[in-house]
């Protein structure tokens, strides 16, 4: 897998800001690859273009609805730090630890 | 008889009479994976305090306290559930060492029945797939032919069910991923109403689609697994009020009086002609027992496929967003934020994942979400309506689950479309948050399971237990084993 | 188009910056003041040990799902009620799709196009040269949740930046204003009455230091340029979390984009949404990013949420318990008890208690003038030395009164009434009390008599200069009065004085 910068590539300007979008590295080849997928399937998708669909018709966006799901103001114990911090990749015991925003550049 | 030829029910009942110990079946379960779980790949992990666990129930009973209805029975969670301190990967390698510090609502349930969890079952990568082909710890195998699929993505518990590798398990479905895993293998799956098991727990692949589901070999065993995790949970804003059913109640009323619609297309196009003939054979042990056939029209669900690759990917591509190198356990080597960020989620996802989150990332993207999402979720109303129009006329849907049988190992993992076309038959119910369920047919003549989809109104899983049930009484399919040493078939 | 190029830049040097007219627009981000997060029972308490106050909701942890704190929808509401928003009937939630460390979802769960407040507005008194109060049109109040906080290597030597989600899930109030203000004066003018009206309703405490109100900015200029009224690019100027930063950062802003207009000319046209930050160590605004290679945010409806929907009852009930906001309090203090606007602004400016607390001391002792000296100066510097609430406060209304009522009816002079009130605040005991622990009794005349003689003789040369018209000295002689008695008033020595000394 190349690590050098990401080159915008001229046929697939689009794969490219999605993958960027998505944070996901893909090399040239995965690019490409991705790139015919998608095309397959958004072809495949664009029959939806043919469903015809009244104004007056809602988007439904899960199963249940018109139940209000709320809950009191109150407190419930906290996990302790141990526990949360158990599975980070990288910690101090105190904080999560993520490579810096802009890399070192002396090195 | 041995306890693997044994139903949970029968199971639990034994344990209860001390006839069988919680130890003793557990050990011959935790024996059975050991010696041939190398064949099928059906667990990710086995759980350390299995025994342990079997062995403290032993101990309450002999003290005659107050147990669970399942205290003793073995049982295995798919590994995209999270159980408190045992690995819980989602078929990842982002997931590879996460071990969350909770139990999801249905597994402190099935815990405080007493149900002693064996082990983890593989999956599709975030229930992404069709075939369990798309996990990070390997492909399953189908018992009944190990040069096949188990479908999926709930494969681990379809075959290790089907496999007796445990008596039974429990699964999660977006599109299909508990009943056509469990057409597959011959065995039964229920995907309940979406909100009437809590979804708390489950790792998200579409939340408004996942909904976790009884597997097992009978109805009976669903509706005893049913009877535990379903309800009302305040962890989780979509799960419903609605008064939970007797489930085993129900099962025993005759069918006498029960319309049952059939919709023409989906014996017709693209469906392989045995399985067909299977499904059509079927409907006359429907007849037999009372039920009136009719005929309806469901014009929308052809475009379910369409609007659910569209709908899942997107909320897929937000829901692992959080995989993202931070606080659970993958990292990639990176020198910066943002190279952390691409390099972690370029190698801890598979391919297919990578895939659908591109897609939905895209279909999300500036521009595109009334084209995609919001159109897609207008047919998604659209097939709702379809099915609340049908429900006027008949108590429940039949059909096939699956439009084929078992595909081999490998045979569509370059074609994601045709992979997709797996879940035609499945992915309606999901859209339209309805429960469904997959029983077990005559096999096709080259013996691999053919599975029956049964479709009913939101929270009446007890009428699809019940009709299911009444099935398995008047056939045996369901009862069916692979023989062993399992095979392959060409 | 290159527009510097253009022979108009010389015409553009002509146009001076005060015939521009600053167009400002806020987002203020308030703290709701909740016991728990928005989505978790976990504590939004300020100051814990770094990740002490997470779970597996607010972290993220796969399989954990969100369930919204009914107390902050109240919250909400209040708050839109008290900026004259419609509340919506039905409210949903949506995800804001973006990566950062401190975002563990790599979502924040916002609303987009169903917010809780819809439109409203916010009056403002008069600042500096615009002589009318000023209506300030409030375009929506979104609820969602805040982001954790991300520590970063100041040295920017590659280290690594620390992530603490104690912050994460924090309900926040996001309360947008169409671009109304047209000065850095008005813009905080309506945060100061904002942030007032917040905490009159127990919405938040608004404390900046600790992050519970912050403000982004959207500045660009209008400028007469020929026959039409040229607009600059718009600036959004992240993260105010002062009101001076706010007002240092509108002032500088509008100053350098008429200064980037002068030299290329670009339009709102010309040039996308920029975002900038405020340096307080530089005084200066500093490109982020231009909006256009931002995030797309991929906003879609949160599945893991249902929608809510607010009953009329509920907001009517929510109505009644508002209580009168500053405004009307002003309005009253300056109409029924006859304050300056000036006081009253002050008065009120400190917030329910006191006010409360003035109104019950005017109508016990029925002097509304007396009442806001006292409290207006003593009490509130007494409060600010003790670093104190007026709910803290030792003297209750009561006492306070029985004290200004003994200071109307002359009892006590004002020097002796302070007297008074320190040893009350200090002992936390009655006006009568404090009068007897000082020993301060009434004195007869007689012995006012023979004080004064006393006085008198012992001091002829003072007595002398009185008498050629120095009638300012006689304050010397009263200063020695109240050392021999201090029980004596100042006033009557002084008469008595006077009196003997004239004739």
């Amino acid at each position: 897998m190349s690590n050098s910068p990401e080159q915008p590539i001229a046929e697939q300007p689009i794969v490219n800001r999605i993958a960027k979008l998505a944070r996901i590295h893909l090399d040239q080849q995965q690019l490409e690859s991705s790139g015919n997928k998608l095309e397959q399937i958004l072809d495949f998708v664009s029959q939806l273009e043919q469903v015809e669909i009244s104004e007056d018709v809602s988007p439904f966006f899960g199963a249940i609805e018109s139940v209000n799901a709320i809950r009191e103001d109150q407190l419930t114990p906290s996990v302790s730090r141990e526990k949360i911090l158990d599975n980070a990749p990288e910690s101090d015991g105190e904080f999560y630890l993520v490579p810096p925003v802009f890399r070192n550049t002396d090195s | 008889m041995t306890l693997s030829a044994l139903n949970a029910d029968v199971i639990v009942d034994k344990l209860n009479t001390g006839e069988v110990t919680a130890t003793d079946c557990v050990q011959h379960f935790l024996d059975r994976i050991q010696s041939h779980n190398g064949d099928l790949n059906a667990f990710i992990s086995i759980s350390e305090s299995a025994v342990e666990q079997a062995e403290s129930i032993d101990q309450l009973r002999k003290a005659g306290k107050p147990l669970g209805c399942l205290a003793g029975l073995p049982i295995a969670i798919k590994d995209g559930i999270c159980v408190a301190g045992q690995p819980t990967t989602a078929g990842s390698k982002m997931l590879e060492k996460f071990s969350p510090p909770y139990d999801a609502t249905i597994v402190e349930k099935l815990k405080s029945a007493g149900a002693v969890i064996i082990g983890k079952t593989n999956m599709d990568e975030f229930a992404m797939g069709s075939s369990t082909e798309n996990s990070f710890f390997g492909p399953t195998a189908n018992p009944w032919a190990t040069n096949r699929v188990p479908g999926g993505s709930s494969g681990g518990s379809a075959a290790c069910v089907a496999g007796r590798l445990a008596p039974v398990a429990i699964g999660s479905d977006t599109g299909g991923s508990i009943r056509q895993p469990a057409s597959f293998c011959g065995i039964t799956g229920l995907k309940p109403t979406y909100g009437s098991v809590s979804r708390y727990g489950l790792i998200a692949f579409a939340s408004s689609l996942d909904q976790i589901g009884p597997m097992t070999r009978t109805a009976k065993e669903s509706a005893l697994l049913m009877s535990v995790i379903a309800g009302f949970d305040p962890r989780d804003s979509t799960s419903s009020k609605i008064q939970v059913a007797d489930f085993l109640k129900s099962l025993e009323s005759p069918l006498s009086g029960l319309r049952i619609g059939v919709v023409r297309e989906h014996l017709d196009e693209g469906l392989d002609s045995e399985v067909n003939t299977k499904i059509t054979d079927s409907i006359s042990v429907f007849k037999q027992l009372g039920a009136n056939i009719e005929e309806i029209e469901m014009p929308h669900t052809k475009s379910a496929i369409a609007a659910y690759y569209i709908i899942a990917p997107c909320e897929a591509s937000s829901n692992l967003a959080r995989y993202d190198g931070v606080r659970y356990t993958f990292r990639a080597q990176a020198d910066d934020l943002e190279e952390m960020y691409r390099n972690t989620r370029g190698q801890g996802f598979g391919d297919e994942v990578k895939q659908r989150i591109m897609l939905g990332t895209y279909a999300l993207s500036s521009g595109y979400y009334e084209a995609y999402y919001l159109k897609a979720s207008k047919v998604r109303r659209m097939i709702k309506q379809d099915y609340d129009e049908a429900f006027q006329k008949v108590d429940l849907i039949l059909g096939p689950t699956t439009p084929t049988t078992a595909f081999k190992l490998g045979q569509h993992t370059q074609d994601p479309l045709a992979m997709y076309l797996a879940d035609i038959y499945t992915v309606s119910a999901n859209l339209a948050g309805i429960p469904a369920i997959s029983v077990p047919v005559e096999p096709s003549s080259n013996g691999l399971p053919i599975g029956l989809q049964l479709q009913g109104r939101a929270y009446e899983e007890s009428s699809l237990l019940q009709a299911a049930h009444q099935f398995q009484i008047a056939t045996s399919w369901h009862t069916a084993n692979p023989s062993e040493p399992w095979r392959t078939q060409s | 188009m290159n527009h510097a190029s253009n022979p108009q830049s010389t015409n553009r040097r002509v146009v001076r910056f005060d015939q521009s007219e600053i167009i400002i627009g806020l987002e203020v981000h308030v703290q709701l003041d909740t016991d728990s997060k928005l989505f978790c029972g976990c504590s939004t308490r300020f100051g814990g040990a770094a990740n002490s106050q997470t779970c597996v909701v607010c972290t993220g942890m796969p399989g954990s799902l969100p369930v919204i704190n009914q107390h902050a929808l109240e919250l909400s509401i209040r708050a839109g009620l008290s900026l004259n928003c419609q509340i919506a009937q039905s409210t949903k939630w949506d995800r804001k799709n973006y990566f950062y460390p401190d975002l563990p979802k790599g979502y924040q769960i916002s609303q987009f196009d169903q917010p809780i407040c819809g439109p409203g507005y916010l009056d403002i008194e008069a600042v500096e040269n615009s002589s009318q109060p000023r209506r300030i049109r409030i375009e929506r109040a979104h609820l969602e949740e805040d982001a954790g906080k991300s520590i970063h290597d100041e040295s920017n030597r590659g280290q690594n930046s620390k992530i603490d989600l104690n912050r994460t899930g924090t309900p926040l109030l996001e309360i947008v204003t169409q671009p109304d203000l047209r000065s850095a004066a008005e813009a905080k003018s309506f945060l100061s009455e904002l942030k007032l009206i917040l905490n009159y309703i127990d919405v938040s405490d608004c404390n900046m230091q600790q992050g519970n109100l912050r403000c982004d900015a959207n500045v660009n200029l209008h400028i007469p340029f020929g026959e039409e009224k040229i607009a600059t690019p718009i600036v959004e100027i992240k993260n105010l979390n002062s009101f001076r930063a706010v007002e240092r950062s509108i002032t500088h802003e509008a100053q350098r984009q008429f200064e980037a207009w002068q030299e290329n000319g670009f339009t709102i046209a010309d040039a996308p949404k920029q975002t900038r930050g405020w340096n307080d160590h530089t005084q200066s605004t500093t490109l982020q990013r231009e909006k256009e290679d931002s995030a797309d945010y991929r906003y879609f409806p949160d599945p893991d949420l249902i929608a809510v929907k607010i009953e009329e009852v509920q907001i009517q009930q929510i109505k009644s318990q508002l209580g009168s906001l500053p405004s009307d309090l002003r309005k009253l203090l300056i109409e029924r008890y006859n304050l300056k606007s000036a006081d009253a602004t002050v008065m009120v400016s400190q917030g329910r208690g006191v006010v409360n607390y003035f109104l019950e001391v005017a109508d016990g002792c029925e002097n509304s003038r007396i009442a806001n000296n006292w409290i207006g100066q003593e009490v509130l510097r007494q409060l600010n030395e003790s670093n104190q609430t007026i709910d803290q406060y030792p003297v209750s209304p009561q006492q306070f009164t029985e004290l200004l009522k003994l200071v109307i009816a002359g009892t006590l002079d004002q020097t002796r009434g302070k007297e008074v009130l320190n040893e009350m605040v200090e002992h936390c005991i009655s006006s009568q009390e404090a009068i007897k622990r000082l020993g301060i009794k009434p004195v007869d005349n007689r012995e006012l008599v023979t004080l004064c003689e006393k006085l008198i003789a012992e001091n002829q040369e003072v007595i002398e200069q009185i008498q050629s018209g120095n009638a300012k000295a006689i304050g010397m002689l009263i200063g020695q009065a109240r050392k021999l008695n201090p029980n004596a008033n100042p006033g009557l020595i002084k008469e008595m004085l006077s009196k003997m000394i004239s004739s």
